[in-house]
């Protein structure tokens, strides 16, 4: 028996308007109790229908929810206890936000379960976990979006669910704000230890706060894995390009050993890579190039060669767009901004960091 | 000395031209302001004006007798019936207005809640207004139809054995009145709810569904208090209608249901007492100015901000 939740084959077809398309198409996932888990991918990629579907809100349209081994496919909305914080914070507008909190606690199924001192103490212990126990006998309307976001937050972890679910619960916030309660959050999942899983299409925000990101696009998961497994070893062009905006260069395998490999760039120029990949010599595969693991070098030897055609001052580093010789395909690349500026036009050489090369095979 | 005449002059000279600028402005806003002034003149200050000076002053004779007497106000207050044709005028706009919130809610409700298409609601919404394309006067008809001995309500009751003979109770008292006048206002109810209804965002239903709340608990904790100011509007807008309805009493009204409006009718044409008639006027105007204040704080009072 697996705890946490698992999903098999699930699949949902949206109709309208005359055409019916799969929002989720064939998911398969397992995400251990107590762990925190992010759906991510761009808008229309299905990851909200399937967080609707693991809280109830939507019925799938083939395809089983197991919970700790125990199918609740068919289970109603209000008997399956897990919690879904909503982008738009949905707060009762009408309650105050000490009612709004307590409201899983007064509902029917809860009945007899605390008596109301309990749950005055209970809406307060949990107004103080998100530092919003002044704002007690406040209306929503009265408060910012940050603290709307805390209430709703509270409300549903006051009912002590084991599993969270959140739909792009920072989407509406400003940037700082955002920052502010992604700690928040990583704080809240690492003391209350209940299954998160938490829907967006920011991949910063998804990186610094799961044990595993599903990336996702039209209905399926490109890959499942841990942040730096989906970083550093991409399984497909999507995800590559997708997740920190790696640039591929078309390429060849060259030779291969255990754990090692080489590529050919379309101009001739060869870069040797550390690691495995599931393509024999000769086969055209794409090379991930990051930014932050390319650097201009003197030496011809071990390089790939280009031309400098564009440079960003960013403030950390000098981005420079450099076009590989050969009409090879353009990549970034990263330069300390203490360096002298490298004119457009001119040649570079860039090396390779081969422990961070990684080649796609799809 | 004359260097600073020199550069006074200039600053002067941009002072005037600001001031005068100012003074154009000014001139062409009293310009903008003039038709909505002349508007409310027309339709709003002469009637009221006449109306007031018509009041104080009294009949003699079949000539109106300008004065300044507040002889006739006193006169809606003491003389019957013209308090208790108030009163009555009153509580059968309240019964309009109960039954008409009674009836409407639940359709209001199904329209924002239950309809999914757009094409559905559109033609529900459609239904509720038709009959307004039917004439008022067919419509207080109609009732008789349904209310009378030999009406469809009679006939059914019959037909089922419930009743040996028609009941002569549904028709020609305030009942009648009641029922027709709600039928008739009801879509402005139905509107009025369902447009507060419409404002309920589905994610706090689905929060709620979501924390464990069944469809009771959602309705009486979430829906309901967000619609009390829907309720409120659309319940003062068929107050205030049937209030001044003057056809359905005489039409399914009794030889006792007569309303205020009729009795201002009765008094401008048969007892062209003009001066009384603008006093009643006046008295329900005022009482009508007291209501929308009071049904505007409460709505104000009761309305949900999101």
């Amino acid at each position: 028996m697996t705890t946490g939740i698992e999903l098999r084959n699930l699949r949902k077809l949206f109709e309208g308007h005359g055409h019916a398309s799969w929002a989720v198409d064939g998911v398969d996932m397992t995400i251990g109790a107590g762990k925190f888990v992010t759906l991510l991918g761009p808008s229309g990629c299905g990851k909200t229908t399937t967080l609707r579907m693991i809280a109830g809100l939507e019925m799938p349209t083939s395809g089983q929810i197991f919970r700790d081994g125990q199918d609740i496919t068919d289970q109603p909305v209000t008997d399956r206890d897990m919690r879904m914080v909503f982008q738009d914070f949905a707060l009762f507008p009408n309650m105050t936000i000490e009612d709004n909190v307590a409201f899983g606690l007064r509902v029917k199924s809860k009945k007899g379960k605390y008596t109301e001192p309990q749950i005055q103490q209970r809406v307060a212990e949990f107004l103080d976990l998100v530092h919003l126990k002044d704002h007690a006998h406040k209306k929503p309307h009265q408060l910012s979006g940050g603290q709307k976001q805390r209430v709703s937050l509270a409300r549903a972890l006051v009912t002590d669910p084991k599993v969270v679910l959140f739909d792009e619960p920072l989407g509406s916030l400003d940037a700082n704000l955002r920052k502010i309660m992604q700690l928040e959050l990583i704080r809240l999942h690492r003391e209350l230890g209940k299954t998160f899983i938490y829907v967006t299409h920011d991949q910063d925000e998804a990186m610094a706060m799961s044990d595993a990101i599903a990336v996702m696009s039209q209905g399926k998961v490109m890959q499942f894995g841990t942040p730096r497994e989906i970083y550093d070893r991409p399984a497909n062009r999507y995800v590559a390009s997708f997740i920190g905006h790696a640039h591929i260069v078309d390429a060849t395998v060259d030779s291969k050993q255990a754990d090692s490999l080489s590529v050919r760039l379309r101009n001739g120029d060869r870069v040797g890579l550390r690691g495995k990949a599931d393509a024999a010599p000769g086969s055209a595969v794409g090379l991930m190039l990051r930014a932050e693991d390319l650097a201009f070098a003197d030496a011809a030897t071990d390089t790939i060669g280009g031309r400098v055609v564009d440079s960003l001052y960013r403030g950390e580093y000098v981005e420079y767009v450099v076009a590989l010789n050969g009409n090879s395909g353009v990549v970034h690349v990263h330069a300390r901004t203490d360096l002298p500026p490298v004119a457009h036009g001119s040649a570079v050489a860039l090396k390779v960091n081969p422990a961070k090369a990684h080649v796609v095979v799809h | 000395m004359t260097a600073m005449t020199t550069i006074e002059r200039p600053v002067e000279l941009k002072g005037t031209s600001i001031r005068s600028a100012r003074a154009i402005e000014r001139r062409r806003l009293l310009l903008w302001l003039v038709p909505p002034l002349a508007w409310f003149t027309v339709f709003m200050l002469i009637p009221y004006a006449t109306l007031l000076y018509t009041s104080l002053g009294h009949v003699d004779d079949m000539r109106f007798i300008p004065g300044l007497s507040l002889d006739n106000f006193v006169r809606v207050f003491t003389v019957d019936p013209y308090l208790s044709v108030i009163l009555k005028s009153a509580r059968i706009g309240l019964m309009t207005a109960v039954f008409s919130s009674i009836v409407a809610y639940p359709l209001a409700f199904y329209l924002a809640f239950h309809v999914r298409t757009q094409r559905l609601k559109f033609l529900i919404y459609l239904l509720v207004i038709v009959p307004w394309w039917a004439s008022y006067l067919v419509k207080a008809y109609a009732w008789k139809t349904i209310l009378g001995s030999g009406g469809i309500l009679n006939v059914g009751m019959q037909n089922l054995g419930l009743v040996h003979e028609p009941v002569r109770l549904f028709l020609y008292n305030e009942f009648s009145v009641d029922m027709t006048l709600t039928y008739i206002f009801t879509p402005f109810a139905v509107l009025s709810i369902y447009a507060q209804l419409e404002r309920v965002p589905t994610s706090l239903i689905e929060a709620a569904r979501n924390l464990g709340a069944d469809g009771w608990m959602i309705f009486r904790r979430i829906i309901l208090p967000i619609s009390v100011p829907g309720v409120v509007a659309g319940a003062i807008i068929t107050f205030s209608l049937a209030f001044g309805d003057f056809v359905a009493p005489v039409l399914v009204g009794g030889p006792d249901s007569v309303m205020i409006s009729n009795v201002v009718i009765n008094l401008l044409g048969v007892a062209f007492d003009w001066p009384m008639a603008a006093a009643i006027g006046l008295v329900i105007i005022t009482l009508g100015l007291l209501l929308i204040s009071a049904s505007g704080w409460l709505e104000e009072k009761t309305q949900t901000r999101f």
